[in-house]
């Protein structure tokens, strides 16, 4: 049977110290899609060039994003390049892992949003004496990251939960972080981690909506 | 009326089964098993054998306190962490998991006497090349998060004011770390850093020094409340001791050697 009493006021008493932490997870989230965004853009851009070893390159760093787990991409920025003497802090680790994962899941949603967009705008472009560069970065991008919008935002919710796992590389100062330590030093587990879940629930909440009303003053046709 | 009803019928229904209710010893000893967290990432106290069974000395105190109890012994591993809510949502009856006997945790769970003390080491990775603990200052270190140790080497770095602290999951992760050179050093439990450091798993560690700090005495743990089954550890731990079990287990899995002293002078438990 479950048998324990909760103790909130103490629990609430380590609140200012888990929205510190979250202000971290928020901003590692936040430069894990900045890159990523970048990476993915690139990593369409190698799978369009019909150059061989470029589409090669993004496919495979593609499918192992896509179906490896995120654990594994952290654990091996931090060990895993540590076993051949790399050594990154574990905000890094982190950092380097879910922006890897990004940028796998966004190149695929990328590759999804231009097909949407019909061949004959890149021809249209072109007789109109733009470069292939130029097509794509004046009429094809900007309707990709229109079509891509919402997912992105999906993205952005999946970096914020993927910065738990931060604590497999050494990081404590994230909000799962900081929840963990503050855990084992009291053991009041289920009090902690139900505040962690709230503020988490809290932040995707807010980005879910910011994203809607972004997209709908954005994209209004 | 209906709801002054049900609330009343509630009450005495609420006191007559906690009157009534068999306590977790009685639980326990008609269930037949006993069911332990114990670490397994831990050596020499928790860890497994070629063949994948847990074995150490956590894994044989608990096979130990089934046998006098008269029921089989359940081991189910846990990670640090994971004690507690194992603990809690009854998937474990009682944790044997070297668990450090803080007043802070004590608000928690119920501890039993002390069932062994540890003292504590720096190791370092020999390219670090340190000569004593206090050269762990502005040095990148490590331990296993919420342990004993790594909340008094968290507060060294804090006094220091100068180097990094790095808390990992397991130990198994920190000594990976330090083999690595991530961490210069570590602060562990002297016998589970000597048994790390032969077990061969991890190259260029050293063990350079004693730790200045309190033995960390380590306790048996279950629900704070089950004041039955305290009862029945604090006895069985005096009867380890006094039955020379407690020194038998100690060279099989520590070493030659005097065992750590689990008394303190001068105050009572």
């Amino acid at each position: 049977m479950f048998n324990y009493t909760f103790h909130w006021k103490q629990a609430l008493q380590k609140l200012p110290q888990m929205l510190d932490g979250a202000l971290i997870t928020v901003e590692v989230a936040l430069a894990s899609m900045v890159l990523g965004i970048v990476l993915a853009i690139l990593l369409t851009g190698c799978r369009l060039s019909g150059n061989r070893v470029l589409s090669g390159f993004a496919t495979t760093w593609v499918e192992i994003a896509r179906n490896t787990p995120a654990l594994f991409q952290i654990y091996m920025a931090h060990f895993g390049l540590g076993s051949f003497g790399i050594h990154l802090s574990p905000f890094t680790s982190l950092l380097i892992g879910i922006t890897f994962n990004n940028a796998g899941y966004l190149a695929e949603n990328f590759r999804g949003a231009l097909k949407a967009i019909p061949d004959t705008q890149t021809r249209a472009g072109r007789s109109l004496g733009m470069t292939p560069v130029q097509a794509f970065r004046y009429i094809i991008m900007p309707q990709m990251l229109r079509i891509a919008f919402l997912p992105m935002s999906n993205q952005m919710v999946w970096a914020i939960l993927m910065t738990s796992l931060g604590v497999t590389v050494g990081m404590n100062s994230d909000l799962y972080g900081v929840t963990q330590d503050l855990n084992s030093l009291t053991f009041r587990t289920f009090e902690l981690f139900t505040i962690a879940a709230v503020i988490f629930y809290a932040i995707t909440k807010i980005i879910n909506l910011s994203a809607r009303l972004i997209a709908a003053r954005l994209f209004r046709y | 009326m209906n709801k002054a009803f049900l609330v009343g019928a509630a009450l005495a229904a609420s006191g007559f089964f906690s009157a009534a209710q068999a306590d977790q010893l009685d639980d326990i000893i008609s269930a037949g098993t006993l069911r332990c967290a114990v670490v397994l990432d831990f050596p020499p106290m928790g860890m497994r054998d070629g063949d994948n069974n847990p074995i150490g000395f956590d894994v044989d105190y608990c096979n130990d306190l089934a046998k006098v109890l008269g029921v089989t012994a359940e081991i189910v591993e846990t990670t640090f962490p994971e004690r507690i809510p194992a603990l809690m949502s009854g998937k474990v009856d009682i944790a044997v998991a070297s668990t450090s006997d803080t007043l802070e945790r004590a608000k928690t769970v119920g501890f039993s006497v002390p069932y062994y003390a540890f003292e504590n080491s720096v190791v370092e990775n020999e390219k670090a090349g340190l000569s004593s603990w206090e050269d762990m200052k502005g040095k990148t270190v490590g331990a296993t998060a919420g342990t004993y140790e790594a909340i008094w080497l968290e507060n060294q770095v804090k006094a220091w004011g100068t180097g990094t602290f790095r808390p990992y999951q397991s130990q198994a992760d920190v000594f990976l770390a330090l083999s690595q050179g991530q961490l210069d050093a570590t602060v562990a439990t002297t016998d589970v850093a000597n048994a790390n450091v032969k077990s061969g798993n991890f190259a260029g560690l050293k063990i350079v020094d004693k730790v200045p700090m309190v033995p960390d005495y380590v306790a048996l743990i279950t629900r704070r409340d089950e004041y039955g089954m305290i009862n029945f550890m604090n006895l069985f731990i005096n009867q380890q001791v006094r039955t020379g079990r407690y020194a038998e287990l100690y060279k099989k899995w520590i070493g030659d050697g005097a065992p750590a002293d689990l008394t303190v002078h001068g105050v009572y438990r």
